[in-house]
């Protein structure tokens, strides 16, 4: 299959919105029931992980 | 909003200005995606276009005389079309019909010269007819397709009877012929070129007894032009597994998507540049916008994982991070892309057309790096989401931070370092030894820019072998006067000069007047053997020319020879283009003028105690004076203007010390003028003698593909030094301004010296040869090699300054910035790696060895550079730790009080 200028552009941009929508809204909410799970037993750097994701404030002015 | 925190003294400017473009944020974005907007515009406006003529360098002699005569005596764009039969051969009427077609098809083709095509079956191809009556003309091989096997016949006895015709245009085993056709100069489109040769010459005449193979420069840039589709795969594959890498490395899409928004906002300004300073891309140079855009995308990474890195440390203020970020990394990242900018701008040395705006339009791209980059940068991180700050953290703990963390460890101990120098130290020996065999020009015969096995080089190949030779040197031999070529003396050494340069393996074999003036008179003489030489009169000549041009119009004949008689050619078709082969090919044909010219002047030089000094003088020929000047006689007076022991000391101006000098001098000097001014040293004295020149006519070097190749390695040989000395000198000279020391150039360079080394070797072992389409890529990676080691040493001096001892500081700077690096070096191998996969063989071996090139930086930058800084301990880093002492000593104060 050849591809062309437009084609190349269309698959790159669809691909990024596809890692896009993979992270936020697949890897991250497994990502953090993996680490719950993982601190829930017990794993001290988990639970570092999750204190953080938890308590840090982030200032966004 | 002010800077109220405290920031580094010496930086405090830098954290400033980072603050003000977040500040004034609106209107900066706006004029930057205003301009964007445009340069994108005008970068799909861009096409793919090779200009022949921009690959030459235009002010070598050879060139010159290229340009002049390329448009009768044929150029460098030749297509050859070779048709072959498997049974039989090709004298009948089937075949010879084909002939026919074929160079009807190929007369059609755009851009060709309609004069200046060689085939049995073209009108300018004729031979010597005796007519009814006695009189004799010239006739076209083939006036008209073939209609019965007798015809066919009669055109085998033709072609086995034409000298310039069998074992030329038709093979010796007559199972080939060949089809030859030069393009105009002007009207190169190969693209156009390549599809109507398929569709006229190629496609309707191939069957299972023919095999139709076409060859030449035009051929090869059309299947260059073909293969270059292949850029948008390599982009789509190269562009998403980059976004993996990324989203891998910084656990979040923001960190694929920010080095993306910089390396195109840079590919948009540099496409859009060389649109509107009216250049194109060349299909053989798309590995250049790639190689630059990962060097963009590899400088936001940095940027990014230092941003991530000031968003802890800042305590998750986003604002404060992106300053932070921002004023740390400016020195480095400024003086990366200008390095990488400047060393580009040494390729302006090389006067080839295409270099040269090859250089402006890539020091601009990397310059526009510093927009996307710097300007933009801390705007796009304001205007996007900050991190998730367990993400950050989560980047610190991976598998990939802890094995820098033990190659780090193992490499600062005192073993890793003893092994770290004797490794590079014997890598560099070795490759010192390999990187002799690097040859200027191509080192193969086959064209280098495609695949050994592709379809154009099998054809090549085809046509070499069934007549030994299809790339022309066309050396010019250019008459002071009208009817120079009617000369018996000048249609001898025009034969001699082709038996001469025959004896050179690299030479087929040739053609020149002397060819035709010798088949004619053999066949005046009723095709007696023994007659099938140059008659010894001018008239003779000059009747026999009469004879075989007079039926042709002067568009036909200036083919062979100019209307006047004044300027006529030698062709030598070689084997192959190899630099070597052309080195001794041309140095021979310089031998030969230079010893004929001496012969002609009746004296032999030699060189003794720096002079060049007359050994002997020949009997002939007979000289006498005319006014102030010497001309040769014709009668025999006895007398000459040279003694044996005289001393050539000038030659109209030029001075002459060597006999090199004096061959150069000679060509200089008569190139224009029959008259030339010796200064003679004798008997302690200088006298000036003018002598008449004793020749007819001067042979000129060179045109044709082999001349042209000739003057672009020349130009390579006399530049390739002084642009790798240049190259390095404005690096070192960047570093002098960046850390204000004269060793820190040494320091950053000496990887960088021995990558250059190594990567030499590399293209030597491969042969790879250094030309016009090489220097510049390898030029660039010079410059991009330097960039790892610039943040690696800046990193450095920004931890003695708050740690104070030197080993701690090579230790975090290694697994802080030497982690981002290791990753940008390993995106950045990867996506010039990808071009492997291209059908352009030159696009494939450039993408691998500039892989290899940030590579072999990479390890270089990663390992001995910080070995060296701690074996050496330099001031301009060790001084910074006054920073450190400063700040102990504050605290231990305040303890105090």
């Amino acid at each position: 299959m050849e591809l062309g200028l437009w084609s190349s552009v269309a698959i790159v941009l669809g691909f990024s919105f596809l890692v896009v929508f993979v992270d936020e809204w697949i890897v991250k909410p497994m990502r953090h029931k993996r680490w719950e799970k993982k601190a829930a037993s017990g794993d001290k750097e988990f639970l570092h992980l999750l204190d953080i994701a938890r308590n840090a404030k982030v200032v966004d002015e | 909003m002010a800077i109220n925190y405290e920031v580094p003294e010496d930086k405090r400017l830098l954290y400033w200005l980072g603050d003000k473009l977040i500040e004034y944020r609106h209107p900066v974005s706006i004029v930057v995606i205003i301009v964007t907007a445009m340069m994108a515009y005008f970068s799909f406006q861009l096409r793919l276009v090779t200009s022949f003529g921009d690959l030459l360098p235009q002010s070598h002699a050879y060139i010159q005389i290229h340009n002049r005569f390329s448009g009768t005596f044929g150029g460098a764009n030749n297509i050859v079309v070779m048709l072959e039969v498997k049974e039989g051969d090709v004298f009948n009427v089937q075949t010879l019909n084909k002939i026919w077609g074929m160079t009807e098809g190929l007369d059609k083709v755009y851009g060709v010269n309609h004069n200046q095509i060689d085939s049995i079956a073209h009108r300018t191809v004729r031979y010597l007819k005796v007519a009814s009556g006695g009189t004799m003309r010239a006739t076209p091989v083939m006036l008209q397709p073939v209609k019965k096997e007798e015809e066919a016949a009669a055109i085998k006895r033709i072609v086995h009877n034409a000298e310039n015709i069998y074992g030329l245009l038709v093979s010796l085993d007559d199972k080939a012929a060949i089809i030859r056709a030069n393009f105009i100069e002007g009207r190169l489109d190969y693209r156009r070129i390549f599809e109507e040769v398929n569709e006229k010459v190629v496609k309707p005449f191939e069957d299972e007894n023919t095999k139709v193979y076409v060859a030449g420069e035009p051929r090869l840039y059309g299947w260059v032009y073909h293969y270059a589709g292949d850029v948008f795969w390599i982009l789509v594959v190269t562009y998403c597994l980059e976004w993996v890498l990324r989203w891998m490395y910084f656990h979040d899409w923001r960190g694929s998507l920010r080095p993306t928004i910089t390396g195109l906002i840079a590919a948009f300004w540099g496409l859009g540049f060389i649109h509107v300073i009216g250049l194109a891309l060349d299909p053989l140079m798309l590995v250049m916008p790639f190689l630059i855009t990962a060097r963009a995308v590899s400088h936001a990474i940095q940027m990014h994982d230092r941003y991530y890195e000031e968003f802890e440390k800042c305590g998750w203020n986003k604002r404060r991070a992106i300053v932070a970020a921002f004023a740390e990394l400016f020195v480095p990242t400024l003086s990366g892309i200008s390095t990488d900018a400047f060393a580009v701008l040494v390729i302006l040395l090389v006067p080839v057309v295409m270099l040269q705006k090859l250089a402006i339009t890539a020091s601009w791209w990397i310059l526009a790096i510093t927009i996307s980059e710097m300007l933009l940068n801390p705007i796009v991180y304001f205007y996007l989401k900050p991190p998730e700050p367990e993400l950050v953290v989560l980047r610190e703990r991976g598998i990939f931070r802890k094995g820098i963390n033990w190659f780090t460890a193992r490499l600062l101990s005192r073993t890793g370092r003893i092994t770290t120098v004797a490794v590079w130290l014997g890598a560099g020996l070795i490759g010192l030894y390999f990187m002799r065999g690097l040859t200027i020009g191509d080192p193969t015969s086959a064209s280098p820019l495609l695949w050994t096995d592709s379809p154009y080089n099998v054809s090549h190949q085809r046509a070499q072998d069934k007549f030994g030779g299809v790339e022309p040197l066309i050396v010019v031999a250019e008459g002071y006067d009208r009817d120079a070529m009617k000369d018996p003396d000048m249609l001898r050494k025009m034969e001699a000069f082709q038996r001469h340069l025959e004896r050179d393996p690299g030479v087929g074999y040739s053609f020149s007047l002397a060819d035709i003036i010798r088949a004619v008179n053999m066949v005046f003489h009723e095709l007696e053997p023994k007659w099938g030489v140059i008659p010894s009169s001018w008239v003779d000549v000059g009747g026999l020319f009469f004879i075989y041009f007079s039926g042709s119009p002067p568009t036909e004949t200036a083919k062979y020879v100019t209307a006047d008689y004044r300027t006529a050619h030698v062709t030598f078709y070689c084997k192959d283009h190899r630099g070597e082969n052309i080195r001794r090919i041309m140095q021979r044909a310089k031998d030969f003028i230079f010893q004929e010219q001496l012969a002609d002047l009746g004296f032999t030089v030699a060189q003794q105690d720096g002079k060049v000094v007359i050994t002997e003088v020949a009997s002939e020929p007979n000289w006498e004076t005319a006014g102030p000047s010497w001309i040769v006689s014709a009668q025999a007076t006895g007398q000459t203007p040279f003694k044996v022991g005289d001393a050539i000391t000038k030659i109209g101006k030029v001075k002459v010390e060597k006999v090199e000098d004096l061959e150069a001098a000679i060509t200089k000097e008569a190139a224009n003028k029959t008259l030339i001014d010796f200064h003679l040293l004798r008997d302690g004295s200088v006298t000036e003698t003018t002598v008449g020149v004793p020749w007819k006519a001067m042979f000129k070097l060179a045109g044709g593909l082999i001349g042209v190749l000739a003057a672009a390695n020349e130009e390579l040989v006399r530049n390739d030094a002084l642009m790798n000395f240049l190259g390095f000198f404005t690096m070192w000279m960047i570093m002098l301004f960046t850390y204000r020391s004269f060793a820190a150039g040494f320091y950053l360079l000496a990887p960088l010296f021995l990558s250059n080394i190594l990567v030499n070797a590399y293209m030597a072992i491969n042969d790879i040869g250094v030309n016009i389409h090489t220097l510049p890529l390898v030029t660039v990676g010079l410059g991009f090699g330097i960039d790892y080691g610039l943040y690696i040493v800046s990193r450095v001096i920004e931890e003695i300054r708050v740690r104070g001892d030197l080993l701690d500081s090579v230790r975090e700077a290694l697994v802080t910035s030497g982690k981002a690096v290791t990753f940008t070096a390993v995106t950045m191998i990867i996506s010039t790696a990808f071009w492997i996969s291209s059908h352009i063989r030159f696009n494939a071996e450039m993408g691998l060895l500039l892989a290899i090139w940030m590579g072999v930086s990479y390890v270089g930058s990663q390992t001995l550079l910080p070995v060296l800084i701690l074996m050496f301990r330099p001031r301009f880093i060790m001084k910074e730790s006054r920073y450190a002492a400063a700040r102990t000593r504050v605290a231990a104060e305040s303890t105090t009080r």
